[in-house]
C-alpha cells in the first residue's frame, strides 16, 4: 500500500440503534501508514464506528470505502479461552491455511502448518510474548492479553487494524508499552491503525491525528475529517 | 428369604441392557441435541426443532417407546428389537432435554466469540464444531451429567415392553420369591453406584478443563 494512498473513507455514515442516532452522517478519510485516533466520550459511538467498518454492524446510509484487509482488536480481546496463546494465533490460518498460504507457494499441509507456527511464533517474540506461547488465556495478565490480542489480529495480514479501548483496563506503564507495540507495528510493516479510546494521554502518544466523534452536544453535527 | 449373592448376580444381569441403553441413548441424545440447537438458530429449523422439542417433552416417555416400538413395524416396515427401540426413544428424547442445555449455554457464551470467529475469516463450521461448541460442552458439563442421570433411571422404562434390565431384573426376582424388598434394594444399589461412576466421570473430565 503506498503510503499517504487513501485506505478508509467513509461518507455520510450514519448508524441508529432504533430511536438512537449513533452515528450521523460522518466523513472520515484515512490515508495509509497513519496512526489515527477516535476519541469521545463513553456510549459517543466509538465501538460502534469500528464495528461498522469492520463489517460486524451494518450501516443505515453512507458508504465504507476500504482498500485493503481489516483487522480488529476487541475490548475484551475475545481470546479463545479453550486454546493456548499459541493456538490463538494459529488457529484461524490454519483452517484457511489453502487461502493463506497459497500465496507463498506452499501446498504441502505439514509445511504449511509449520510455516504458520513459526510466524506465530515470530509475532510472539516481537511482542514480548513468547513465554506464554503454550499458557492459556485465563492465567495471563491484561497487558499479556492485549499483546496476545494484538497478535491474533496480526496474523490476519491486515492493512488496516481497528483497535477498540486497547487501554482499558490497564496501567499508565502499560499503556505506555501498548503504545510503543502499536507504533512498532505501524512503523515495522506500515499497517494502518485506528485506534478508538476515551484515553487522550494514550492517544496523544500514538496517533498523528485525533478525530472527536459523538461530541458536540448529542453527536448531531456530522465530523469532517480528513488525515 | 433371598440368597443375597444370587440376587446380586440375577438383578446384575439387568446391568448390560441398562448400560447399553444408556450408552446408546446418550450419545444419540448428545449428537442430536447438538444438531437441533444449531438448527434452532436457523430460520427453517427453529419452529420444527421446537415443535419436536415441545412434543417429546410433553409426552410420557413410556408413550414414545410405545409408539416406537409397537408401531415402527407397521409404520416403516422396521421391526425394532427392545434394545434398539429403546435407544431410539430414550436418544431422541434425550436429544430434546440436550438441545435446551446446549441453547442456555450458546447464549451465555459472549457474543463476541462469534464475531472474534468472522473477523478472523474461521469458516462457519470449524466456527461452530472447534470454537463454540467445545466451550458449550465445557461450560454445560455439569447439567450435562445431571441429563445422563436422570437418563440412567429413564432406562428403567424399557421394563414395560419386556426389558431385562436392572429394574425389571429385580422385579422378575421379586416375583418368584414373593419377597420385594431385598431386589428393590439391590437394584437400587446398582443405579447407585451407576450414579456414582458418571458423577466421578464427569468431576474427571471437569478437572482437565484447564481454563476457568
Ligand atoms: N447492538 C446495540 N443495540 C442497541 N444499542 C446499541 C448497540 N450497540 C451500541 N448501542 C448504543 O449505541 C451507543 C454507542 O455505543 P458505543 O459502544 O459505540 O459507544 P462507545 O463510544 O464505544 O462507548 P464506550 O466508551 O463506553 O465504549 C450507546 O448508547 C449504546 O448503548
Ligand atoms: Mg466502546
Amino acid at each position: 500500500m503506498k503510503k499517504n494512498a487513501c485506505i478508509l473513507r467513509l461518507t455520510d455514515v450514519s448508524k441508529t440503534f432504533g430511536e438512537m442516532n449513533v452515528l450521523n452522517s460522518v466523513n472520515i478519510e484515512i490515508k495509509a501508514g497513519n496512526i489515527v485516533g477516535v476519541v469521545g466520550p463513553s456510549g459517543g459511538g466509538k465501538s460502534t464506528l469500528l464495528r461498522c467498518i469492520q463489517g460486524l454492524e451494518s450501516i443505515d446510509s453512507g458508504k465504507i470505502e476500504k482498500y485493503g484487509r481489516t483487522g480488529f482488536m476487541f475490548q475484551d480481546f475475545q481470546l479463545f479461552p479453550h486454546m493456548t496463546v499459541l493456538r490463538n494465533l494459529t488457529f484461524a490460518p490454519l483452517v484457511r491455511s489453502i487461502a493463506y498460504t497459497s500465496e507463498l507457494g506452499i501446498t504441502d499441509k505439514r509445511e504449511a502448518k509449520n510455516y504458520i507456527e513459526n510466524e506465530a511464533m515470530q509475532l510472539l517474540r516481537t511482542l514480548w510474548i513468547d513465554h506464554k506461547a503454550s499458557a492459556y488465556p485465563s492465567s495471563l495478565s491484561g497487558g499479556q492479553k492485549q499483546r496476545v490480542a494484538l497478535a491474533r489480529s496480526l496474523m490476519m495480514k491486515p492493512n488496516i487494524l481497528l483497535c477498540d479501548e486497547p487501554t482499558s483496563g490497564l496501567d499508565q506503564t502499560t499503556s505506555a508499552e501498548v503504545a510503543s507495540l502499536l507504533n512498532k507495528v505501524n512503523t515495522d510493516s506500515g499497517i494502518t491503525i485506528l485506534i478508538a479510546s476515551h484515553d487522550r494521554e494514550f492517544l496523544k502518544l500514538v496517533s498523528n491525528t485525533i478525530i472527536p466523534i459523538g461530541t458536540a452536544g448529542d453527536g448531531t453535527s456530522p465530523g469532517h475529517s480528513t488525515t | 428369604m433371598i440368597d443375597l449373592l444370587k440376587g446380586i448376580k440375577y438383578v446384575g444381569s439387568g446391568v448390560t441392557l441398562t448400560l447399553e441403553l444408556l450408552t446408546g441413548a446418550f450419545i444419540i441424545g448428545f449428537v442430536l441435541g447438538g444438531i437441533f440447537s444449531i438448527a434452532r438458530r436457523t430460520r427453517v429449523g427453529r419452529p420444527i426443532v421446537s415443535g419436536i422439542v415441545s412434543v417429546l417433552r410433553g409426552t410420557p416417555v413410556l408413550l414414545q417407546l410405545s409408539v416406537i416400538f409397537f408401531t415402527s413395524a407397521s409404520l416403516t416396515g422396521i421391526k425394532l428389537s427392545i434394545l434398539s427401540a429403546g435407544i431410539v426413544t430414550f436418544g431422541i428424547n434425550s436429544a430434546a432435554y440436550v438441545s435446551e442445555i446446549f441453547r442456555s449455554g450458546i447464549e451465555s457464551l459472549p457474543r463476541g466469540q462469534f464475531e472474534a470467529c468472522q473477523t478472523l475469516e474461521i469458516p462457519r463450521y470449524h466456527t461452530w464444531l472447534r470454537i463454540i461448541l467445545p466451550q458449550v460442552f465445557l461450560n454445560t458439563l455439569p447439567s450435562l451429567i445431571n441429563e445422563m442421570v436422570a437418563l440412567l433411571k429413564e432406562t428403567a422404562v424399557v421394563g414395560m415392553i419386556g426389558g431385562m434390565d436392572i429394574t425389571r431384573s429385580a422385579q422378575a426376582l421379586a416375583a418368584e420369591h414373593y419377597e420385594y424388598f431385598i431386589p428393590l434394594c439391590i437394584a437400587g444399589s446398582y443405579y447407585y453406584v451407576l450414579v456414582m461412576i458418571i458423577e466421578w466421570i464427569g468431576r474427571k473430565i471437569e478437572k482437565k478443563r484447564v481454563y476457568t
